[in-house]
């Protein structure tokens, strides 16, 4: 690996006819861990990606890939490995010829191609057209052009897009040990739940700039704010009880229904999601079962433990204590309620 | 230089590169050798130019070297493609004129093959149509100078041709558009002199259309009468495709891919 492994963004702007693309997008991509950059269509990810690329020039501001310039690198894809879009190839090219026009690109040669091939799991159809590929082969013929130069940097625009779930573990497990491996690896996305075990870092943006860049885990704690649910049948006792020791204590609602958030993507799916009204049940793991009456509280202030204590001591009855962990998803849609472009076609990334 | 031998890996994993060289070869070959045996002459004294009735074929086989030069650049912005090559690839200006070496390599080695072809199948067949010595027309050879220079033009026109398509689909990024633009300069502007009544604009009109101009240079009789000469006329072509390939540059380098 050469070069620094960093992506440097700094005060981007792009303007695209009426659209303000980019607003002094700013960021830096450090190596070692997978960052996350997440926002709503339209919100500049694309675009910030191909100013990286020096595919568009933008009006302000500056990027750089391990302190240079893009259009300065001699040999990029030694530099940067990036995956824009899997269905930018001439479709009547083999996916082996692909490759080899990319490599004698860099100077790099067959073998090399074979190489990477064999990492993505293509070599049965290696010699075939390019253009009768499924979006999920597509996927993986174009990360293997971007492993193709070793590069110490790795930029994926929505990577999971089109593929199956073994493909999602599997480009999951990828982009881990490419970032164990000390590499800067960027990761697009507009669904955060994609990134949920995936990420260690995330930057968030809206409207063309950053609205958060910040630690996976912090996000979540940032969000859950230490709520504490408590499922009772004696809802006021309890309330008493847990108020005398200063908590803040609000009903959820009675006969609440408790859904445990259990996605695909979503791996660790242990962030309770309540909902008020309806009949009790709980659905967790896609199963549903019946939960013995009671009313649901939510308390925060004091810690699981501690409540659990307090209700044992004061004879409260209760059947669930659950730590309220906010869904990186949740954390997601809190910080870009306001960041969401509502009108369709906004700019290149609709057209994409 | 990487940019041309990745450009030259490209043009070779594309079958297509293949099938519309030999497609060039085949129908320039092939409209000479008809051309050729349409015409006769049955007398002294016929007025037409055998070198080129031998190499009108060239007038079909350019078409086909259109579609080639255009895909090399409209079909990488169809599939967006262009986006991968500009990543592996971030010097624009070396990537255009790696595109137009090569393109000018094949279609010269293609051409040739093609004129030389066309020499061949009109001299078997135009002595059979009354262009014989005694009628004035010696056995069609490339020793003479006249008709060397009218076959080698050729060659020259063709690649000319190439580097015109290549340059409008760079600048105008779109297959089909480059295409009909690329006809329509050469075929519509061809016939465009013979509609004009006014015989000043007709000349003029003559003198900058690509084709009737580049084709001069297969003109080996009557050269006076020609509205420009042969070698003047290839650089009319010239100018067109140094215009064409150059407008194609700077729009390439300064937009967005």
């Amino acid at each position: 690996m050469r070069g620094e492994a960093t992506i440097e963004v700094n005060g981007l702007r792009k303007r695209f006819g009426p659209t303000l693309a980019l607003d002094g997008m700013s960021f830096t991509v450090r190596p070692g861990r997978v960052t996350g950059f997440v926002g709503p269509n339209g919100a500049g990810k694309s675009t910030t990606m191909r100013v990286v690329l020096g595919l568009d020039a933008a009006d302000e501001g500056t990027a750089l890939v391990g302190g240079r310039p893009y259009r300065s690198l001699r040999e990029p894809l030694r530099h940067v490995g990036a995956l824009l879009d899997a269905a930018a190839l001439q479709p009547s090219r083999s996916a082996r010829g692909h490759l080899l026009w990319l490599a004698h690109s860099q100077g790099l040669g067959a073998r090399r191609v074979d190489e990477v091939i064999e990492q993505v799991g293509l070599r049965s159809a290696a010699r075939r057209k390019a253009g009768g590929f499924s979006l999920g082969m597509r996927q993986r013929l174009g990360i293997a052009a971007a492993l193709l130069g070793d590069p110490p940097v790795l930029m994926l625009d929505e990577p999971v897009n089109g593929l199956d779930p073994e493909g999602v573990i599997w480009i999951r497990g990828l982009l881990r040990s490419l970032a164990a491996q000390g590499r800067a690896v960027l990761v697009s996305s507009h669904l955060m739940g994609e990134l949920q075990g995936t990420a260690d870092h995330l930057i968030v943006v809206g409207r063309g700039r950053v609205i958060a860049d910040t630690g996976v885990t912090e996000l979540i704690a940032a969000v859950s704010r230490g709520r504490v649910a408590v499922r009772t049948p004696e809802p006021e006792r309890a309330m008493r009880t847990l108020a005398r020791a200063g908590a803040t204590v609000t009903v959820s609602g009675s006969d609440a229904l408790a859904v445990s958030r259990s996605e695909t993507f979503a791996a660790s799916g242990n962030g309770p999601l309540t909902v008020s009204g309806g009949e009790a049940f709980a659905v967790s793991g896609g199963e549903a079962f019946a939960v013995s009456g009671g009313d649901l509280l939510t308390v925060s202030g004091l810690p699981g433990e501690r409540i659990v204590a307090l209700l044992t001591a004061d004879s409260v009855p209760f059947s669930e204590v659950v730590a309220q962990r906010a869904t990186l998803e949740e954390a997601y849609l809190e910080l870009t309620r306001d960041a969401v472009e509502f009108h369709a076609g906004t700019g290149r990334e609709a057209v994409r | 230089m990487r940019e041309l031998r990745a450009e030259w890996t490209k043009l070779r994993t594309l079958p297509s590169t293949f099938w519309l060289l030999l497609a060039a070869v085949a129908l320039t070959v092939t409209v000479s050798a008809a051309a050729a045996a349409i015409v006769s002459c049955p007398s002294a004294g016929c007025r037409y130019d055998a070198p080129k009735i031998g190499l009108s074929g060239v007038q079909a086989g350019q078409a086909i070297v259109v579609i080639l030069a255009v895909l090399s650049a409209g079909g990488e912005y169809g599939t967006g493609m262009i986006r991968t090559t500009l990543t592996a690839m971030p010097r624009r200006t070396a990537v255009l004129a790696a595109k137009a070496t090569l393109l000018t390599a094949l279609t010269s080695a293609a051409g040739t093959a093609a004129v030389l072809g066309s020499v061949l199948a009109a001299r078997l067949i135009l002595p059979g149509n009354g262009f014989v010595p005694a009628h004035g027309y010696p056995t069609l050879s490339l020793a003479d100078g006249p008709t060397l220079r009218a076959a080698a033009g050729s060659v020259v026109y063709l690649a000319l041709i190439a580097l015109l398509g290549l340059g409008v689909a760079t600048a105008v990024r779109d297959s089909a558009t480059a295409i009909g633009l690329v006809f329509g300069l050469l075929y519509v502007l061809s016939v465009l002199p013979y509609l004009v009544t006014d015989p000043y604009w007709g000349r003029f009109l003559w003198r900058i259309s690509p084709m009737n101009a580049g084709l001069a240079v297969q003109s080996t009789a009557h050269l006076s009468s020609l509205p420009v000469g042969p070698w003047a006329g290839l650089c009319v072509l010239a100018a067109w495709a140094g215009a064409g390939l150059l407008t194609g540059g700077l729009l390439f380098r300064l937009r967005d891919a």
